[in-house]
């Protein structure tokens, strides 16, 4: 063991956090020492996780700590253990990433919140757990990390005294996701009875092969408690009132982060534990319900009058994508899915921050009270362009990398199975895509750009203390789209090989040999075929760059020709409107698309008003899903 | 080599079929359009030259700014627009020259092809004016619109040529995205708009292919006489001239795109003559598809627009795409 | 005897669940959330349990192969679940006491701003 060293970092970077959390506490009342605590608490963690890329993800090692040193004992492991491998690795470090650019947001964003104090224990505690599901690798362990999660989250949710609708999005997110704690935990109890132990990598060694009444139930049960974690549909209403009710900087947790984490679990329970992942049932089921998500959630979008009620709706949209990704079972489909996975968390996590920037400049995030607020924000402005341009896929940006890739995935899983369904999957992806860039140019158009509305002529830039983290993030948006090669080489493609390889996994926890001695077969899914990971030739773009360079060389030149044009407020350069100069007259979000509402709206008005708000029909959703789920896992599992 | 890979990259991206080639050709298809369908409605109508007369005249006219406008925004949206464009065309195969090539192409041209159209939504909507509200709101409905058949054309396509692709190494797929390999497969069974399978899905892309442009029948985000040319407004001296060259440079990639996916593959062995030939090409799918839609059919409201593509429009191509799975 | 726990369980957890679909009122819906609970947690007592074993507390000096004590592993469990449903409920019933001062009301069918 050349990695003692690097043993200890994992269970360093997540006790960090809930140390820090603590100490945020016992500082009490100074808010200089909380935020310190708070943006070191974050740093170490991130640091600590970035530390382990090198032997993680390069040299193929994977990182075991026994907590106490329990180690296994004839075969069973009884102690609670943490295990990183590639994939535990990529989810934390883009939890890391995204909680430290989001702390460091909240240090100027939360001035205006008037219960302080508390904040930074609770947001230190979503990270904790956040960090600990993923890292863990004990079923249990990551049940009462969701726990932990749910709290905080419901906790950060109502957060805000002075926004009306907090208690209730709350009150709701409460509800519905005790659906799928119950589920998880009910799962995990039902795992343990098949196979006396909570250890990730011996239920993987043990649990797959015998496909009983019971282990189905526990798949079914433990799919629908991961899936109303990363808020798939039909659990996403609850993601749309929390995300727009808590504040921004936590809804880029929740959003960016804390979906991943049910995207996590579904990854862990399809692939690893019960290695259900090669039949087809399960992808077509994967599949299925990505899609809607994915359409539903788009079009529910469209229909929003909040800028982050809309974002949220985007979110579980992307996450769709990252579902439908994931289920095609393909070296393609897992790297297209982890690497929007990635991108979804930098853009929305922008985006949401965006949001918090307008929120904090105007104090109202609803759309028809906002517009031309480009002239007044333009920072905020351009960082809003790189984020709607990533999510809605534009090249070079980093959506486009991760949407070609997953159009690829599903079209080549058509050519492959023959089976024109798949096809159609495509297609959803691409129409959903451009709903995206629809939704996106109402929200630029309602909130950026059009005219200025009289009342916001004092809104300005956020300070640079929130400036900063928004341009990490949109850095790295564009870095993600413009190095996808990088990427690939060493963050995706040892994430997917781990996706599909549990052997290692296996045989690190329980000792050499263990996963052959158990598993029926330990070959992985499929090998993966990445020759259609559609690249960049680098010379390509070199002269692509130069392209841009010319591009930029023209505007300057124009420019520069009339820098001088002056845009006074005189008759000349006013907008004129049937002749007569125009008053304040802006289209607002809301009026926006009508031929494209105007045809679907039966449909629209159907999905906005089946999405009543009523804590009871929300319950009977996610009930009805898991019994639906429950359902089809016997008829087509067993 | 280095250098000389450089040097034959930049020549395809300032020279041909890049930068200076796409706009010559690109007015001049312009103007025979207008000049046909002058023609067709009994006027003699404008010399062909007249589209880049009008582009060299508007660079030298005052650029104004409206008050209200980001000005930012407002300025830099045509070179996008434009840029964008340029490198759309680099990503086609015009008689079998691809400058660019990357493994699904498809994919990378047809998001590319939205910039232009985002370019000048943002542009207008970075105006101010409530026309170019309208008509920003209306182009991207334009965009939903088209996108849906457009994405079935191309997978019709892309399955036809990839059940074809029995080339070293390439044999396993049935499907393929990179218009490299269409191309190749069309030298081998002929053009594929022979192929009756695909029959509805052409004549679905030669009606996306106005949409996509902003042409006559479906120019409702442009509509002069409604809405004062929507997003383009308030825009004047070279922004505007841009933009008009960017639409008539768009009517060139979507026939270019249209003749690589259907009509690639007719060729002599000599590149010069196949390159003049998928010219020949382009600029007769451009008389069909947008001269004689122009001249012959009045615009479309906005909503009819929406129901005719997703209903008539992606029923073509939905069609093809099964006769294509399933024959 | 096991499978009136298991019925039980289930008919508990059921019972919650009707409660959080069928029942307006807030606070039923938190004791349909608590009922949930109860019914998982009897489930997973009722798993580790083994018939006719001893409570599993031994001392070194005791402990030898082949003893018969019930599985401890799911009471260790059931402890953190109920520990956590507790906290849940507390936190539930919290909200309904700030609902009821914002909405005036624990009618979850007017409580619902946040919709479409």
């Amino acid at each position: 063991m050349t990695y003692d060293v690097y043993m200890h970092f994992p269970v360093i970077a997540i006790m960090t956090l809930f140390v820090g959390a603590f100490l945020v506490t016992l500082v009490g009342k100074r808010q200089a020492a909380r935020n310190a605590i708070a943006g070191a608490a974050v740093l170490v963690s991130l640091t600590l996780l970035a530390l382990l890329i090198k032997p993680v993800m390069v040299d193929g090692e994977i990182i075991m700590y026994w907590m106490g040193n329990w180690e296994p004992v004839e075969g069973y492991a009884i102690g609670i253990a943490i295990e990183v491998d590639a994939l535990s690795l990529f989810f934390g470090l883009l939890i890391t990433i995204a909680v430290a650019c989001s702390a460091f947001y909240s240090f100027q964003y939360i001035k205006q919140d008037d219960a302080r104090g508390s904040f930074f224990t609770l947001y230190l505690m979503l990270s904790g757990g956040v960090l600990g599901i993923v890292l863990s690798g004990d079923l249990f362990n990551i049940y009462v990390m969701l726990e932990v999660m749910t709290f905080a989250a419901v906790g950060l949710t109502a957060f805000r005294t002075w926004n009306p609708n907090a208690r209730e999005a709350a009150f709701k997110y409460l509800v519905v996701g005790s659906i799928g704690s119950t589920c998880a935990l009910l799962g995990t109890a039902l795992v343990y009875a098949q196979c006396h132990t909570l250890n990730l990598a011996q239920i993987s060694a043990i649990l797959p092969g015998e496909l009983n009444p019971t282990t189905v139930l526990a798949f079914a049960l433990l799919f629908t408690g991961f899936g109303c974690k990363s808020f798939m549909f039909p659990f996403h209403p609850i993601a749309a009132d929390a995300h727009g009710a808590a504040p921004s900087s936590v809804s880029v947790l929740i959003s960016g982060v804390f979906t991943k984490t049910g995207v996590y679990g579904i990854i862990r329970v399809c692939y690893f534990l019960f290695r259900s992942m090669g039949l087809s049932s399960v992808q077509i089921m994967l599949v299925v319900i990505g899609c809607i998500s994915m359409f539903v959630c788009v079009t529910m979008a469209l229909n929003q009058h909040d800028f982050k009620r809309l974002l949220a709706f985007h979110s579980i949209s992307q996450i769709g994508y990252i579902l439908t990704s994931l289920g095609l079972c393909t070296g393609l489909g897992i790297a297209g899915g982890l690497y929007h996975a990635i991108n979804h968390t930098l853009f929305k996590g922008l985006l949401f921050l965006t949001a918090g920037s307008v929120l904090y400049a105007t104090g109202t995030t609803y759309l028809e009270n906002l517009g031309g607020l480009a002239k007044k924000m333009p920072k905020t402005t351009a960082l809003f362009l790189i984020g709607a341009f990533s999510i809605s896929g534009i090249p070079p940006f980093n959506g486009f990398y991760s949407k070609w890739i997953i159009y690829q995935a599903t079209f080549e899983k058509a050519a492959e199975t023959g089976s024109i369904g798949y096809a159609l999957v495509t297609v959803v992806c691409v129409v959903t895509s451009v709903l995206t860039l629809a939704s996106f140019i109402k929200v630029g158009h309602s909130v950026f750009f059009g005219q200025l509305r009289p009342e916001l002529a004092e809104a300005k830039d956020p300070p640079l203390g929130m400036r900063i983290p928004m341009w990490i993030l949109g850095g790295l948006c564009v870095f993600t789209g413009l190095f996808p090669n990088v990427m690939l080489d060493y963050i995706i493609i040892p994430a997917t090989g781990a996706v599909f390889n549990a052997v290692p996994y296996i045989d690190t926890a329980m000792g050499e040999g263990y996963a052959a001695a158990h598993l029926a077969s330990t070959s992985p899914f499929v090998t993966p075929n990445y020759t259609l990971l559609g690249g960049w030739d680098p010379l390509a773009w070199l002269v692509l760059f130069v392209v841009v360079l010319a591009a930029v060389f023209l505007c300057s030149l124009a420019g520069r020709s009339n820098r001088d044009v002056n845009c006074a407020p005189d008759s000349k350069h006013a907008v004129f409107f049937g002749g007569e100069e125009a008053q304040y007259s802006h289209i607002s979000g809301g009026d926006l698309f009508w031929g494209f509402k105007h045809t679907m709206r039966r449909y629209l008005g159907f999905v906005s008003g089946a999405h009543t708000g009523v804590t009871n029909d929300y319950v009977l959703w996610g009930v009805t899903a898991t019994a639906v789920i429950i359902a089809y896992c016997f008829a087509f599992m067993l | 080599m280095e250098i000389m890979d450089f040097v034959k990259y930049a020549v395809y991206i300032l020279i041909f079929p890049g930068a200076l080639f796409t706009c010559v050709f690109g007015l001049w298809l312009a103007g025979v359009d207008r000049k046909v369908v002058a023609r067709m409605q009994k006027r003699k109508g404008p010399p062909i030259t007249q589209p880049a007369w009008d582009f060299l005249k508007l660079c030298g006219k005052e650029v104004i700014v409206p008050a209200g406008a980001a000005r930012l925004m407002y300025m830099a949206a045509p070179y996008v627009g434009l840029v964008s464009l340029i490198v759309t065309v680099l990503f086609i195969p015009i008689g079998g020259l691809q400058a660019f090539s990357a493994g699904g192409d498809v994919v990378v041209v047809l998001y590319l092809l939205t910039i232009p159209t985002l370019a000048l939504i943002l542009g207008g909507s970075a105006s101010g004016s409530p026309y170019a509200g309208v008509g920003a709101s209306r182009t991207m409905v334009s965009v939903m619109a088209y996108e849906l058949p457009l994405i079935l054309v191309l997978l019709a396509v892309a399955r036809a040529a990839g059940s074809h692709v029995t080339m070293d190494g390439y044999s396993i797929l049935g499907a393929t995205f990179s218009l490299e390999m269409i191309t190749r497969v069309q030298e081998l069974i002929g053009p594929l708009l022979f192929d009756w399978r695909l029959l509805p899905a052409a004549v679905a892309m030669l009606l996306v292919i106005p949409c996509e442009v902003g042409q006559h029948p479906f120019d409702v985000g442009e509509a002069e006489t409604e809405i004062c040319e929507g997003p383009l407004a308030e825009y004047s001296g070279a922004p505007l001239a841009v933009f008009k060259l960017s639409h008539a440079i768009k009517m060139f990639v979507m026939t270019a795109l249209f003749c690589a996916l259907f009509l690639g593959g007719i060729g002599t062995g000599m590149l010069w003559l196949d390159v003049v030939l998928a010219l020949v090409f382009s600029t007769a799918v451009t008389l069909v598809c947008m001269t004689l839609l122009h001249a012959i059919s009045a615009r479309f409201r906005v909503e009819q627009l929406f129901k005719f593509f997703w209903t008539v429009v992606s029923g073509l191509a939905l069609g093809s795409l099964l006769l294509v799975w399933f024959c | 005897m096991m499978l009136a726990n298991y019925i039980g369980a289930i008919a508990l957890i059921v019972i919650g669940f009707y409660a959080m679909i069928a029942k307006h009122d807030i606070i039923k819906i938190v004791v349909g959330m608590g009922l949930t609970d109860y019914g998982l947690n009897l489930m997973i007592v009722s798993i580790g349990f083994n018939e006719g074993g001893t409570a599993p507390i031994f001392t070194f000096g005791e402990l030898v192969s082949g003893m018969y004590f019930v599985d401890p592993v799911p009471q260790a469990l059931t402890l953190t679940s109920i520990v956590i449903g507790a906290c849940v409920t507390a936190m539930a019933l919290a909200l309904c006491v700030r609902i009821y001062n914002e909405y005036g009301t624990v009618d979850s069918r007017e409580i619902r701003r946040l919709h479409g």
